[in-house]
């Protein structure tokens, strides 16, 4: 029954003044209107100024990122267009380099190929020089020793015939050495 | 503070263990200061105007500069105005909800900085702890919603909640019931009431718990080991006051929420 | 006996409130664990379920509001 009281006091009077627990639930009259004139404040500043100026400045800011990404975008095709410029480049000169290592070897290989040659050339030249040489050489010292033994055998001959010249087995000996001289 | 001292002076540290008011009144309704022609300017109504000049000082020096960098304060109001234009009104309403964006703005920022003027040092009272804006604010999207609801679907609006042809014949009658209650009736209480309830709750427990420690502490001298329980009241109340930083963000987004969401119920109004 | 009735009409109020907020306690309960559940599920629905776990909530929480409501006004005789 004090509910149901309470519910009727509530309905005629609207206030409870009374400094009960319900007239902090209750709106005050003079806070509201406190309150309402201090929320159309914000909510018309908001309205009129605060969001035209986000929407602006959000938009500026969405134009300059638009426009950074596209001077970006702009930048990377550069950089690209670039990149295969060096790249082609660096391959002209890898192959560019190639090339004259390749032609240095050549050359090299036949250099080496033409001092060998003549190296071999020479060699052979030498060779066949000395062998020359040592040809004649001999041919001079067998002319000599032939020539040599021809007067040595003389000289003894004449020892020989002058002391005691006859017997047949002397003549003989000398005959046989002799003829072998003439062998040689 | 005053309100802290109202509440200590009538505390019995020797009989209690906390100093609760004779009257949670003394809390929240603070003396006349001045009248205009019979309008009773008191604190609260001082407090609510500073709200509206903070806010809108929030705002404008959060989006004075047309930078395109923006510092950090700016960074973080743009952070919070994206939040509620992406956030709220796009997602929740969709492309229309651009049309509800200045009431929607208006009342997240509003709401946030009445609901943190509870922690706030030397304010340390919550406006919205007041009826008025609450009552004011639902009220408001209790007509906005009406009215989008009647304009965009004459009177099926009314009689399709009332007889939800999506519903089984037997329960049509309880659904509809249900559903007229809910949305004509309770929407706009459980609005009101949920931020009110949070902020009095909130705004009760801060001042008890951290008068109690303060008048407990400062009674050591007198009453003795007795009086190192305020050390406990305070800590607690410090929690609490971490916790209402989080309870007022959230109550102001919950309510702006659920004025998105019913604002949206109406537009796309369906059974 | 009418006198002590008086003095009971506070503290009655309290137990009131204090039973009618079980109910939406449990259910806000029920509401945000099954919105994590599916936020777990499908994170890329998490807009939509966000703003429908809320629907729920201030649903659910009606009751305890009207409950909170009630106990100023009960206490108040």
């Amino acid at each position: 029954m004090q509910f149901l009281n309470v519910l009727v006091v509530l309905a005629t009077e609207e206030g409870g003044e009374s400094g009960g627990g319900l007239s902090l639930v209750l709106p005050h009259p003079d806070e509201l209107i406190a309150g309402i004139l201090a929320f159309l404040i914000v909510f018309f500043f908001v309205w009129r100024k605060a969001l035209p100026s986000i929407n602006k400045t959000l938009e500026a800011r969405q134009q300059a990122i638009t426009g950074q990404l596209s001077e970006a975008e702009e930048a990377k095709r550069e950089a690209e267009s670039l990149l295969a410029d060096y790249k082609a480049q660096l391959a002209d000169a890898k192959a560019e380099g190639n090339r004259i290592i390749e032609e240095a070897r050549a050359a090299g290989e036949q250099l080496k190929a033409d001092i060998l040659a003549r190296a071999e050339e020479e060699a052979s030249q030498t060779l066949a020089k000395a062998r020359e040489e040592a040809q004649s050489e001999k041919g001079r010292a067998l002319a000599e020793a032939r020539r040599e033994v021809g007067e040595i055998s003389v000289g003894l001959a004449e020892k020989i015939v002058g002391g005691s010249l006859d017997g047949k087995l002397q003549q003989e000996l000398i005959d046989r050495y002799l003829a072998d001289l003439e062998k040689l | 503070m005053a309100q802290l001292i109202v509440a200590a002076s009538e505390c019995d540290v020797v009989n209690e263990v906390i100093c609760a008011p004779a009257n949670v009144n003394e809390l929240f309704e603070f003396p006349t200061i001045f009248t205009i022609g019979g309008f009773e300017v008191t604190r609260t109504i001082i407090l609510m105007f500073l709200a509206a000049l903070v806010t809108v000082a929030i705002l404008w020096f959060g989006l004075r500069q047309q930078r395109l960098v923006p510092t950090k304060f700016g960074a973080a109001v743009e952070g919070m105005v994206a939040f509620v234009r992406d956030g709220i009104a796009r997602d929740v309403i969709g492309p229309e909800g651009q049309k509800y964006l200045p009431y929607l703005m208006a009342m997240f920022f509003f709401l946030l900085v009445g609901n943190l003027f509870e922690v706030t040092p030397l304010i340390n009272f919550p406006i919205t702890s007041r009826m008025a804006i609450p009552a004011f604010l639902a009220l408001t999207t209790y007509v906005i919603f009406m009215f989008v609801g009647f304009a965009r679907n004459n009177f099926r609006y009314l009689i399709d909640t009332v007889w939800p042809k999506a519903v089984p014949i037997g329960l049509r009658w309880l659904v509809g019931l249900i559903e007229l209650f809910s949305i004509f009736i309770l929407r706009p209480i459980t609005l009101a009431v949920r931020l009110f309830a949070n902020m009095v709750a909130g705004h009760l427990m801060l001042t008890l718990l951290l008068t109690s420690g303060l008048v407990f502490v400062t009674a050591i001298p007198e009453i003795g080991v007795k009086g190192t329980i305020g050390v406990f009241w305070f800590g607690l109340g410090l929690f609490m006051f971490l916790l209402e930083i989080l309870i007022g963000v959230l109550q102001a987004y919950i309510f702006t929420l659920l004025t998105a969401i019913y604002i949206e119920s109406s537009i796309h109004f369906e059974h | 006996m009418e006198g002590n009735i008086e003095a009971l009409v506070g503290p009655l109020s309290l137990v009131g409130y204090g039973l009618g907020a079980i109910g939406p306690g449990i259910g806000i309960g029920i509401v945000a664990g099954n919105a994590i559940t599916a936020m777990a599920r499908q994170p890329e629905m998490q807009g939509t379920i966000r703003t429908t776990m809320f629907l729920g909530i201030a649903l659910t929480e009606a009751l305890a509001l009207i409950g909170f409501v009630l106990f100023f006004i009960a206490s108040a005789g």
